[in-house]
């Protein structure tokens, strides 16, 4: 929790340095396009951090992006199929992908990093030749499946609304069921601390939408941010309170342990490489329906790097079993909100790289210096109580 | 020890496989042969290599085409070439500039000239293209165009480091702003200059990632509220401006002049989205390199330009042109698509 | 008497603890010096201040009556003062004679002279005793074989003090052996030798004098004659302690484990047929290498055995992994605790419900409050300390790490329990209160099995004991003919003795 409270300082310092810098940032416009790009690279940012909990690593993201993003179209305008089919076949490539990953990892014992690595080469290989390396597009058509992508359902506001006061109640239902209730934790100020950021979002949110006042109310929640909420939330749950979250968090603690512990290990690592590869390929196909035009050569090249990046400055470790969604989400918004920074105040793209390395780099030694510092502190209290109780 | 000998004779199967696969390639000994490499594998290459084989058939030459997408890929493939021992090469540099070694390396050994983006200085015989600078131009003349009154314009292209695209941002420059003819000119990328009514606000480069041309243009949509004209250079870069102006609700507001004949680019124009474009004919490219290689193969100088410098006409297509430009292309395609 | 070496007033406090509170420590030439206490009570520190590891907050170091400084461990080497490590710290990729040599080889010109070193080298492990090559890799020595490349170095280092901490931890019974010799012959040529460990009964053979340390204090000085096991412990833990009466059996009638015509594949030659009835407290001896932990793993699954048949409760079972031991009853309490059995990073609560999360859980999702009632109820019945569900396993002892295991194999009540080597770097006190917890669960009806390297503990816990000698069973003993000797006659059937 400490984790994210720091990355999320870190998103709201970012974001104000950049709208007092230059006020466009702002806009509406740019808020609405900012929190689009965040959601299609978040997606893909929780996929990764599930392999990345288990102690992998997946670098075949960038590839698994290009390959869906050039099925569908072609599927779609090449070989006219319809379009539930098109998904349908995208979501099957994706699974086996993902099932071939974690067999090969899991039953033959190699590395993800060479597993991952093959299927970065392949994969890619795959759609030029598919697509005879030829750019992919839907064209003027395929509007009502584009929605999914450029789509707005409701005002932002609205959904914030919905998110906040649905994690009030929840968190209610506890003190009605207190059978359910976690003993305890609700006493940790982290916890206490999310309850009042809900209730700030979810009330305020509401405020502006029931008012419909100025130019906030007016933002729209873009489509995949709406999907990206709603994975956020069944990934959250997933990872923090089913026996398969607790079991792979265990399992990248320490495999050994797990083994001997009797869990079911290469089954939920073979899952979190298919959920991976799933997350990957529906950001693909956002991407696809999004941008419009695929060149199958270079579609995702690198966004594995975007994904894993915003991993591990949201929180996750690569020696595995630490992470959490939220911070995984608010790490890709920092990284996007820095992209679209740099550009919006005109620093040379060629920069782009530099800024992005060096406030992951920062953000990651941050991270470790205030944990060392925590943990002496905590050890000095510890000392004094002692010294005390002696005394 | 019987899984060890295994375990050595696994590289060797690969190997011998790949040997395989590559003997079963070979064939037609006699014939001269050249080869046609480009930059990359899209669209706009495929007709290129149509072109490319057509004069092989037409002319009675086996024509290799190769696809490599960076310097260091073509690297290997000149030097394969090279080694296979084959008669002319015709290469579109991707960095003309720092592959001057290679391409003085490779006119030493074989005929080798360079097609689409020319290298200044070095020894190649011979260059197929058309002239960047004044393509350039004449998409500054559909700028002028389109915003009569004057305006805030931008250039979007995926990577600066190649001749062609230097000399067309230049080109672009040089005419709005009204200044000599000299493709010498380097305009800084993030220079803003304002003259005679035109605000030129800078190049924006997105290093061949679709969706970050997407999000570059969209940046600059929010920046630049009153922004007059966006120019698309590369031939993904005006179908990222089209969506990203959609996107924006500014569709027709914001002038749009692309480059290439990308489809969403000519269906722009159609739609009256998109003021022109500035189209190459990369079938033109491929036919007439191969031509000129097997002319300098026979030793028929003469066939060669004297300037060393073959001129590919480039078509301005605006909207009363679009329709039947895109037909043609299409059936250019086609046939290409059939015979390849 | 003024002794040849001494430690005076020494202190020492890390952030968090005060370790040393002005230790006074005499050692004579050629004395073996015992130095016994409890986990936590200063010795490793006390020891590590002597072999230049850390530097003391205030005292000093006497040797022959004039100060010593030890700045480091350069300098406690220039004094002759040698720490043999608890986890042995040589490079296993490389030869004995390459570590032999570490940081000081020996040169020709601007080459190695390699042979030079080999043929000092194979002196050095003549003296100590050991029959392997100077060109053979430590990865391929055992532990002790390990130990004596170390006390070679040493004393080829010209060393006069050998500090050995816990020595015999990882040996077999018979490599003891050899070592307890080869204490012997140094101290007869004048080393002297400081030798911390928990086996009281290898102290009373071995030493001449014993210090004890307690809470960073000297709780006693003990001289030969003094060093009786229940005095020992009793200054060590600080209060009178008298050994637990003989255990009374709980064995029943019914069969809960039984196995027959196991083949394991590190002895693929050999076949196991045992039987442990239920409320039965089994002990599984042998030398090391023997064949006990490769059983164990072998019943719960980890390494399936090739070959043979085991029935739980009396029913067959087939177990070719954890999953399926546990389903079929059995619990295994790990030898490595840190690597095998606990999740360090982890909290105690996530440790110890991770068995029984997955049978609470409905339809997959988490039951926090079943999880939290387990969590509390494990903390009291195994009085975990601290009793705190939410602090890092790593952070706790090793007797409460020990604990949060046997809590989650305890939340699955198996049939079963496995354990190997149960209380390995646990003190003395911890191990008092884990025995009563074992007998405590075989009087509620569980079968025990557990291997042990230390035969005080297998004599204690054990109804009947399982003698392993090369991966076969070479005996099986009962209580009343249950004797260190019996144990280790069949412990070393078929393979000669090495001279003790």
């Amino acid at each position: 929790m400490s984790k994210n409270l720091g990355i999320l300082a870190v998103l709201v310092v970012v974001f104000f340095t950049f709208g007092f810098l230059e006020d466009r940032f702002f806009l509406p416009g740019n808020l609405f396009n900012l929190i689009r790009w965040t959601a299609l690279f978040g997606i893909l940012s929780i996929g990764v951090s599930f392999v990345i909990i288990t102690g992998g690593i997946d670098l075949s993201i960038g590839s698994v992006v290009g390959l869906s993003a050039t099925l569908l179209p072609w599927f779609l305008a090449q070989h006219e199929l319809s379009a539930p089919v098109a998904l349908a076949l995208v979501v099957i490539a994706a699974l086996a992908i993902g099932l071939a990953h974690g067999l090969l990892i899991t039953k033959l014992r190699l590395q993800p990093f060479v597993v991952t690595l093959c299927g970065l080469l392949v994969y890619r290989g795959l759609a030029r030749t598919l697509t005879d390396d030829q750019v992919q597009g839907f064209g003027m058509g395929h509007s009502a499946l584009r929605q999914i992508a450029k789509g707005m359902p409701c005002s932002l506001a609205l959904l914030t609304a919905l998110v906040g006061i649905g994690y009030l109640m929840w968190h209610s239902l506890r003190w009605v069921f207190p059978r359910t209730w976690r003993k305890g934790l609700l006493k940790t100020p982290g916890e206490l601390l999310a309850i009042g950021c809900a209730a700030l979002l979810g009330f305020g949110g509401l405020l502006i939408w029931a008012l419909d006042a100025g130019e906030l109310a007016r933002i729209q929640a873009p489509a995949p941010f709406l999907i990206l909420v709603v994975l956020a939330i069944l990934a959250g749950v997933l990872l923090d309170r089913t026996v398969y979250g607790r079991h792979l968090r265990a399992f990248g603690r320490n495999e050994t342990a797990a083994r001997y512990s009797g869990l079911a290990v290469d089954r939920n690592v073979v899952i979190a490489y298919v959920l991976c590869a799933l997350c990957s390929a529906l950001a693909g196909v956002l991407f696809a329906l999004d941008v419009n035009s695929v060149q199958p050569a270079i579609f995702g090249n690198f966004y594995e790097l975007y994904a894993i990046a915003a991993a591990v400055l949201g929180g996750c470790s690569l020696r595995g079993g630490q992470g959490s969604i939220l911070g995984v989400v608010v790490g890709t918004a920092v990284i996007q909100v820095l992209r679209n920074g740099i550009s919006m105040l005109g620093i040379p793209d060629k920069l782009e790289f530099v800024i992005l390395g060096a406030v992951i780099l920062i953000g990651v030694a941050a991270d470790e210096v205030i944990r060392r510092l925590v943990a002496r502190r905590r050890l000095d209290a510890r000392v004094r109580a002692a010294a005390n109780a002696t005394a | 020890m019987r899984l060890r000998f295994a375990r050595a004779l696994a590289p060797l199967l690969a190997l011998a496989l790949l040997l395989g696969v590559g003997a079963c390639s070979k064939g037609n000994a006699g014939k001269i042969r050249v080869a046609y490499v480009t930059n990359g594998s899209v669209s706009f290459w495929t007709l290129a290599a149509a072109g490319a084989k057509k004069a092989g058939v037409d002319l009675g030459v086996d024509v290799d085409v190769r696809m490599p997408g960076d310097p260091t890929a073509q690297q290997r493939v000149i030097e394969e070439l090279l080694n296979l021992g084959i008669d002319g090469i015709a290469l579109s540099p991707i960095d003309g500039k720092n592959q001057a070694a290679m391409i003085d390396e490779a006119c030493a050994r074989t005929h080798f000239i360079l097609h689409d983006s020319d290298a200044p200085g070095t020894k190649r015989r011979c260059f197929v293209g058309v002239d960047n600078y004044e393509a350039g131009r004449a998409a500054g003349k559909l700028v002028k165009e389109a915003l009569p009154n004057g305006g805030k314009f931008q250039l979007f292209i995926g990577r600066l480091g190649q001749d062609n695209a230097l000399k067309r941002c230049q080109g672009v420059i040089d005419e709005v702003f009204g200044w000599t003819f000299d493709p010498a000119r380097v305009t800084g990328q993030d220079q803003v200059i304002q003259e005679g009514g035109f605000h030129f606000l800078g190049i924006r480069v997105d290093g061949f990632d679709e969706a970050q041309a997407k999000q570059l243009a969209e940046a600059s949509l929010q920046q630049v509220p009153d922004l007059g004209c966006m120019v698309g250079l590369f031939a993904y870069n005006t179908p990222a401006i089209l969506e990203a102006l959609r996107d924006a609700g500014k569709l027709g507001q914001v002038k749009v002049v692309a480059f290439d004949e990308a489809d969403a680019s000519l269906q722009g124009i159609l739609d009256g989205h998109v003021h022109g474009t500035v189209a190459q004919k990369p079938y033109e490219y491929g036919y007439e390199s191969v031509r000129i290689l097997k002319a300098l193969k026979q030793g028929e100088t003469d066939k060669l330009p004297a300037d060393g410098f073959l001129r590919v006409p480039f078509t301005v297509v605006k909207q009363g042109s679009a329709q039947s430009f895109w037909d043609a292309l299409k059936a250019q395609l086609a046939a290409a698509k059939s015979s390849g | 008497m003024s002794a040849w070496l001494e430690m005076r007033e020494v202190r020492k406090s890390f952030p968090g603890a005060q370790v040393l509170r002005g230790v006074h420590l005499r050692l004579q030439r050629g004395e073996v010096l015992a130095l016994l206490g409890e986990n936590g009570a200063g010795k490793s520190t006390l020891m590590k201040i002597l072999g230049g590891i850390l530097r003391p907050d205030s005292g000093e170091i006497l040797l022959e009556g004039a100060p010593l400084e030890i700045e480091s461990v350069d300098d406690a080497r220039e004094a002759g003062i040698a720490l043999i490590h608890q986890e042995l710290a040589l490079a296993d990729n490389l030869d004995v004679t390459a570590n032999f040599f570490l940081g000081r080889e020996l040169r020709r010109g601007l080459l190695l002279d390699e042979a030079g070193m080999e043929r000092e080298c194979s002196r050095w492990l003549a003296r100590v005793g050991a029959r392997f090559p100077a060109r053979a890799r430590v990865s391929t020595l055992s532990v002790g074989e390990q130990q004596l490349v170390e006390i070679a170095k040493a004393l080829g280092q010209n060393a006069r003090v050998l500090i050995m901490d816990e020595p015999t931890s990882s040996l077999s019974l018979a490599e003891s052996e050899h070592l307890f010799a080869l204490v012997g012959e140094l101290r007869a040529k004048g080393v002297s030798i400081i030798y911390i460990s928990h086996r009281l009964g290898e102290v009373t053979r071995l030493a001449d004098r014993a210090l004890v340390l307690r809470d960073g204090q000297v709780s006693g000085e003990l001289a030969r004659f003094e060093l009786e096991h229940d005095r020992m412990v009793s200054l060590m833990v600080g209060r009178e302690y008298q050994s637990s009466e003989q255990r009374r059996s709980h064995a029943r009638a019914e069969s809960a484990l039984r196995i027959r015509g196991l083949v394991v594949r590190a002895h693929p030659e050999a076949k196991l047929d045992l039987e442990v009835r239920r409320g039965e407290i089994a002990g599984l001896a042998g030398l090391v290498g023997a064949g006990r932990t490769e059983l164990l793993r072998a019943l719960f699954g980890v390494e399936p055995a090739l070959a043979g048949e085991i029935w739980v409760g009396g029913e067959p079972r087939r177990i070719r992994s954890p999953r399926e031991a546990i389903a079929a009853g059995l619990g295994l309490v790990p030898e490595d605790r840190k690597e095998q059995g606990l999740f360090l990073e982890m909290a105690v609560r996530e440790n110890v419900s991770l068995g029984a999360i997955a049978r609470d859980a409905r339809c997959g999702f988490l039951d926090f409050a079943a999880e939290q009632r387990l969590v509390q109820d494990s903390i009291a019945a195994l009085r975990i300390r601290p009793p705190e569900a939410e602090r890092l396993a790593g952070l706790l002892s090793g007797g409460n790490q020990q604990k949060v295991v046997l809590a989650r194999w305890l939340s699955l009540a198996p049939q079963v329990l496995l354990l190997d080597e149960p209380t390995r770097g646990i003190d003395v006190g911890a191990r008092q209160e884990l025995y009563a917890l074992i007998d405590e669960l075989a009087s509620r009806g569980m079968a025990i099995l557990f291997a042990s390297s230390e035969m005080e503990e297998v004599l204690h816990l054990a109804d009947r004991v399982f003698v392993l000698a090369e991966g076969r069973l070479s005996g099986t003993l009962d209580r009343p003919e249950l004797t260190e000797e019996a144990v280790m006659q069949l412990a070393t059937r078929s393979f000669p003795r090495l001279s003790a």
